[in-house]
């Protein structure tokens, strides 16, 4: 018994290495295979490197689009009603808090913009209200 | 004799700088004309020193015969005075400020718009750093100021031309808009010419063109920055204020035609 033991433990051994690598093999790579998929669905369920790169380049476009949407009415300014400029110097206060979250030279350039374009505004604002008065 | 005479001229060299002191004392020392290309001329100094590297030489006249005042003064954001920008060669090389033009890829009159500040810098670019931080070095522009002014209508002072006639001959197209900097927007509904009354009895009104200002500056430069009056008549304007810097002399003592130039603001004819 000892005997049979023993011989079928050397013949174990000896057979195993090719037949261990293989499936060895296959495991891992099944495995691989598991975690890679596994990890490709969880990145994209909670919103990965590419979700979270595009969100960011929507959020870059959003500040921009609203930027050029309040300041680009500057030349109209004097057309404009009380409410109309309330509401795009509103509008300046509320972007400024976006622009302060970018990059220092972006920040610094678009803050002067800004308040440039929020000046102006005030300053016709301010004017209507003297011209009604 | 010989002590008499060393005496007597000590006496005169005493007397000629106690007459000179006198003089200055009472008229303060006059402030050299700068000449035609060195009117506008801005000198730069936020870091440059602190690199190591001269100060940097900026020439308006250059630079206002490709650009209006509004693509420089409000869409890439330089302060109206010098040194107020804060402007650092990162800023540069991430494209903004200087770096806006100055990118190495920008084309002006089919010529590539050297790169201005980059990040990593080698012996090679030493030459290039060079023409802007320029102050006290002998560095060769690539314009002539003579040259480039030769076809353009004179003026007696500031720069010696006449910029706004120079604009309406078509002489010099200055950009009003920067793709992918300027602000898009509508066309300017121009306000109307308006006279503005001197303190100085016989000195001729003040005639203000709306027109001519905002094709240049757009609204948002000069209010409420620079004027922040909002009713006419209610904000006294003086000559020593202006000559000062303040108001009209934000530009028209530093690059715009300067005060001595009186009969181009006092243009109202004087009635008999």
């Amino acid at each position: 018994m000892a005997f049979e033991a023993k011989f079928f433990k050397a013949r174990f051994w000896a057979e195993c290495p090719a037949k261990f690598e293989t499936r060895l093999k296959r495991t891992i790579i099944t495995v691989l295979l598991f975690l890679g998929l596994a990890g490709l669905c969880g990145v994209r369920a909670v919103g990965g490197p590419s979700a979270s790169a595009s969100q960011a380049d929507a959020a870059q476009e959003s500040w921009r689009t609203e930027f050029y949407n309040i300041c680009g009415k500057t030349e109209d300014a004097m057309t404009f009603s009380q409410e109309e400029l309330t509401d795009l110097i509103r509008r300046c206060d509320s972007l400024q808090p976006q622009i302060e979250k970018l990059d220092e030279s972006r920040k610094k350039v678009y803050l002067e913009r800004l308040r440039k374009c929020r000046g102006l505004y005030a300053y016709v604002l301010d004017a209507k209200r003297k011209e009604k008065k | 004799m010989n002590r008499k005479i060393f005496t007597a001229l000590v006496l005169i060299l005493v007397s000629c700088g106690l007459f000179c002191g006198l003089a200055l004392s009472q008229t303060g020392i006059k402030k050299k004309r700068p000449l035609p290309y060195e009117y506008g001329r801005v000198v730069i100094d936020n870091y440059s020193e602190k690199a190591n590297l001269a100060p940097v030489v900026f020439e308006h006249w250059i630079h206002r015969s490709m650009f209006t005042c509004r693509v420089c003064h409000v869409d890439i954001g330089f302060a109206m005075k010098a040194n107020g920008t804060d402007i650092k060669a990162a800023d540069n090389a991430r494209g903004y400020y200087c770096g806006t033009c100055h990118n190495g890829k920008m084309v002006v009159d089919g010529k590539n718009v050297f790169q201005a500040c980059s990040r990593k810098v080698n012996v090679e670019d030493e030459k290039r750093c060079e023409r802007c931080h320029s102050y006290g070095q002998k560095v060769a522009s690539d314009f002539d100021f003579f040259q480039f002014s030769q076809p353009l209508p004179k003026e007696r002072f500031g720069n010696g031309l006449d910029w706004e006639k120079s604009e309406e001959l078509g002489l010099i197209k200055p950009a009003s808009f920067l793709p992918g900097v300027s602000t898009p927007k509508n066309s300017l509904v121009v306000q109307k010419d308006f006279a503005l009354s001197p303190k100085v009895e016989g000195m001729p009104d003040i005639i203000f063109s709306h027109k001519k200002h905002t094709v240049w500056n757009g609204c948002e430069l000069c209010h409420p920055d620079i004027f922040m009056g909002v009713k006419r008549g209610t904000v006294k304007y003086s000559m020593v204020d202006i000559s000062q810097g303040k108001s009209c002399g934000a530009c028209h003592t530093t690059v715009a035609f300067p005060l001595t130039d009186c009969q181009r603001c006092h243009s109202k004819p004087v009635q008999p």
